[in-house]
């Protein structure tokens, strides 16, 4: 286990993030973040627009590789493996901008996402199982997109895309899940029925979850940590981040958490 | 009664098959020799549905596969030919390469000409079938590997795949003392199987024709349906979120793209047995794109669409050769059907057909009670 993060308890940590950093042409977009997150936990990240939050996410992801830093799934070690790899090592991710597969229908995208064997010959058969069958139907319950199951994602509404992807995300079942701003866009209600998915997804899944909106993040949190230009400004239960000055003088401005 | 789009999708492929089959009680054997040659352009049209509609990639340098599956066959055939064999000596040789050979050279594949050596195996003809498929594939595979891997997608995996045809093409018909140049191998023998000739003008040469194509239809629909084939169609329409799901890629890219080349490389093949030659001019650039054509109109996300899409095209492109003034204006036609399809019918005749199946599917679920569900997604067929 990395060395900077002795005292944590590897048998429950989930994703083990040491002193992660990338450099683009000189610029820190992600500075020496450390942090544990427990199985189970639900950890929510805070931080103004630019604070490296997304770009944190594509190197736990593996969409870009780390200048230096390692990363744990567990106890095992995805630093600068291939995205595929990273994903099927239990790790999932859902993009800022919604993306399903357009063309295929809702029930299908689940399905695809449900594929646990990622061989091309493998999957050289005909039909799902029934274990399969049953859970895209539980997740199309989730998600509330029963009555469009047969429709194609390409037609979907905002919000039900993002549903969607969350749904597929259920649907690939992976241990850790990081959603990056799973509800920028959405209506006050849509919100509330997206707080409501990742609630339902949060006994199974380890989430990690870029989110803006504070009565949101209310509803879900239990710990936050908040990011200010690449690095950790401050980590811990929402009533101490609320009330911590260089949250406030950084992130929050005069205004503090509404 | 009560009418499902799988039911009706399956009634398609049946008719099609019935009547394909059934051709030889109608048409001469000139005819059928003609139609045997479109149903091995349909077999074109359904492997570029698979690599354009089903998995996006749009390839066009198609005839590079194609090519190659005739040339391998091709050479198998000249060395069982008549004219090879009298030759003068007592191995079978290409009587080019005696026009073509430096004086004093020996007769012998071994050593006539700079490389001649490699048409020795083709006088097994078995090898030359093999060769017309795993030749193709070859290429497809080592191409796509690299082109999947770097992540190299749309309008240039088109302008690649176009160069390497390309090239290919210029290559033999530079080697012309080996491939007999611009000509292309022409005095073919014909292929014996089991003591059956394949006559381009029997009857069993159709049926070997219409059959392989009638599997090849079941076959690539089958395929595409599958867990494999669904996640290859995800990949089209998202890459990233495939790879994030954790799948490779571009293993799958790469696997289709040699299906298809495997069933081009076939068509090749029969291609040969049905005109008795092979020429360059399968490679060239207009024949690739004509294909691209076929796919469009037909509907290149439709299987049986893109075939019947080709084998239109040409029936109507012989009855219309028969007058010189009308060839000109169907260049036009064919030029401006293209045009229409890709702007207004991007699911071409296919999805013409799609939106009568629906609406018959919608029509008989409505017979008892009205229709209160919402439209559904359009299956491919
Ligand atoms: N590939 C890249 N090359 C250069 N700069 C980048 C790249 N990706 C992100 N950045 C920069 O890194 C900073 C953090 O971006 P991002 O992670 O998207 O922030 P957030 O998601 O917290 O809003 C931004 O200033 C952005 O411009
Ligand atoms: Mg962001």
């Amino acid at each position: 286990m990395p060395s900077t993060l002795i005292g944590a308890d590897p048998a429950s940590a989930a994703l083990t993030l040491d002193g992660l950093t990338v450099d683009f042409a000189g610029f820190r977009a992600v500075d020496t973040v450390s942090t544990v997150i427990e199985s189970g936990e639900l950890r929510v990240l805070l931080g103004a627009n630019g604070a490296g939050k997304t770009t944190l996410m594509d190197l736990v992801s593996g969409k870009t590789r780390p200048t230096t830093g390692r990363v744990f799934l567990g106890d095992i070690e995805i630093t600068g493996l291939e995205e595929h790899r990273i994903a099927q090592a239990g790790l999932g991710r859902k993009f800022q901008i919604p993306s399903v597969f357009r063309d295929l229908s809702v029930r299908r995208n689940l399905e695809v996402a449900s594929c646990r064997n990622p061989g091309v010959f493998a999957n050289l058969r005909l039909g799902f199982s029934l274990a399969q069958t049953r859970r895209v139907e539980e997740i199309l319950a989730v998600v509330g997109l029963e009555s469009k199951q047969e429709v194609e994602a390409g037609s979907l509404s905002h919000g039900e895309t993002q549903w969607l992807e969350l749904g597929m995300l259920m649907a690939q079942d992976p241990k850790v899940i990081l959603l990056d701003e799973p509800t920028a866009g959405m209506t006050e209600a849509e919100t509330m029925k997206t707080a409501a998915i990742i609630k339902a997804m949060r006994g199974r899944h380890t989430i990690v979850v870029v989110e803006h909106d504070m009565a949101f993040v209310r509803e879900i949190a239990s710990r936050i940590t908040v990011m200010h230009l690449g690095r950790i400004l401050a980590e811990g239960p929402i009533a101490e981040i609320e009330t911590n000055p260089d949250v406030r003088a950084a992130y929050l401005g005069s205004k503090g958490i509404q | 009664m009560k009418l499902s789009k799988r039911g009706l999708n399956t009634a398609a492929y049946v008719v099609f098959i019935a009547l394909i089959l059934a051709a030889p009680l109608v048409f001469d054997v000139f005819w059928l020799n003609r139609l045997s040659k479109y149903l091995v352009f349909g077999m074109l049209g359904a492997a570029i549905a698979l690599s354009w509609g089903y998995a996006g990639v749009l390839n066009l340098g198609q005839g590079l596969f194609f090519g190659l599956g005739a040339y391998a066959i091709a050479m198998s055939l000249k060395l069982a030919s008549a004219t090879s064999l009298a030759q003068g000596s007592d191995t079978p040789i290409p009587d080019f390469m005696l026009w073509n050979a430096e004086p004093g050279a020996p007769t012998e594949l071994c050593c006539i000409t700079q490389g001649s050596f490699l048409w020795i195996p083709f006088q097994h003809t078995w090898f030359g079938i093999l060769m017309g498929i795993v030749l193709p594939v070859v290429v497809a595979l080592a191409l796509g590997l690299i082109m999947f891997r770097k992540r190299i997608s749309g309008v240039f995996i088109s302008i690649i795949t176009l160069a390497v045809v390309l090239l290919v093409r210029l290559l033999i018909v530079q080697a012309q003392p080996l491939t007999n140049g611009f000509n292309g191998l022409t005095d073919l023998g014909y292929l014996t199987v089991l003591g059956l000739e394949f006559d381009p003008y029997m009857p069993q040469t159709y049926y070997l024709i219409a059959i392989s194509l009638a599997l090849v239809l079941i076959g690539t629909r089958m395929l595409v349906e599958t867990r494999s084939g669904l996640i290859l169609q995800a990949i089209r329409d998202d890459d990233r979120r495939a790879r994030f799901l954790g799948f490779d890629v571009p293993r799958y890219q790469a696997f289709f793209f040699c299906v298809s080349a495997a069933i081009s490389g076939y068509a090749g093949m029969l291609y040969v047995m049905a005109s008795e030659f092979a020429s360059p001019t399968f490679m060239d650039l207009s024949f690739s794109i004509t294909m691209v054509v076929w796919a469009a109109v037909g509907g290149r996300n439709s299987v049986l669409g893109a075939c019947i899409g080709a084998l239109l095209i040409n029936m109507i492109e012989a009855t219309v050769s028969e007058t010189p003034a009308l060839m000109e204006a169907w260049r036009v036609v064919i030029g401006l059907a293209f045009v229409f399809a890709v702007l207004f019918l991007p699911r071409g005749l296919a999805g013409l057909a799609m939106s009568l199946r629906d609406w018959l599917v919608a029509r008989s679920a409505a017979e008892p009670r009205s229709l209160a569900e919402p439209a559904p997604a359009e299956e491919r067929s």
